[in-house]
């Protein structure tokens, strides 16, 4: 998992890494983070925040998350 | 060509990689670090540019060929730093190049306009010891409902 901007400087860290037994959707993935850290509920309570999978936008909840596949949590951009 | 870049960047280098005698014209965008003008109290030594390098890659190949397809470019450059930068240096470099003015100039406020709402780049300002994590402005988000009518047209 990544986080970035005000994120990661909330948790204090660019990454983490969890193990997956078997298979996972995302809105199950949500409650494990959610179990993990109660933060979490702030993030994924925020319209504002995306959540991509190996660079695919989320859009689906049942979206499969099987071991090695890559999260980045993303508040909204401001580059240029 | 896409690049994301640590390093200050040469603009002779980047523009030797569009010239074409196919060219009638090619529009520049150039962002810099700048002073924040509403605040006289402090005073921005430099920003840091945060990146999801593989997203940010993948979303500006997109963006730029969105924009070759809609207004049918010879050639497109996007270059955008990351890391600390300090004021008054390049942050982002666009070139777009094609036969007619028009759309050298169009797509170039196209693919700037897009970048600033849907690439993976967050910006932080520095005061000294102080740091501001940017907000995304409303205005750029507007502006991006002005390029959807256009895409759709």
């Amino acid at each position: 998992m990544k986080y970035f901007s005000w994120i990661r400087v909330k948790l204090d860290k660019s990454e983490d890494s969890f193990e997956i037994n078997g298979k996972l959707n995302f809105k199950e993935l949500k409650l494990f983070l959610i179990q993990k850290d109660i933060f979490f509920k702030e993030i994924f309570n925020d319209n504002s925040i995306k959540f991509f999978i190996n660079f695919k936008e989320i859009e689906n909840e049942t979206i499969s998350i099987i071991d090695g596949d890559e999260l980045g949590i993303l508040p909204p951009v401001t580059g240029g | 060509m896409i690049k994301i870049v640590n390093e200050d960047f040469s603009l002779d280098e980047l523009y030797s990689n569009i010239k074409s005698d196919k060219n009638g014209a090619i529009s520049i965008f150039l962002g810099t670090v700048r002073d924040d003008l509403f605040n006289k109290d402090k005073t921005i030594e430099a920003i840091f540019l945060e990146c999801y390098e593989g997203l940010a890659i993948k979303q500006l190949e997109e963006i730029k060929n969105e924009a070759i397809i809609k207004w049918n470019l010879n050639k497109c450059v996007i270059v955008h730093r990351i890391g600390k930068i300090p004021l008054g240096d390049k942050i982002v470099f666009i070139m777009t190049s094609s036969p007619h003015r028009e759309e050298s100039i169009r797509s170039n406020e196209f693919i700037i306009d897009q970048l600033k709402i849907k690439a993976a780049f967050w910006k932080f300002e520095y005061y000294g010891n102080d740091s501001k994590i940017i907000k995304t402005k409303e205005k750029d988000l507007k502006k991006n409902l002005k390029w959807e009518s256009v895409i759709k047209s």
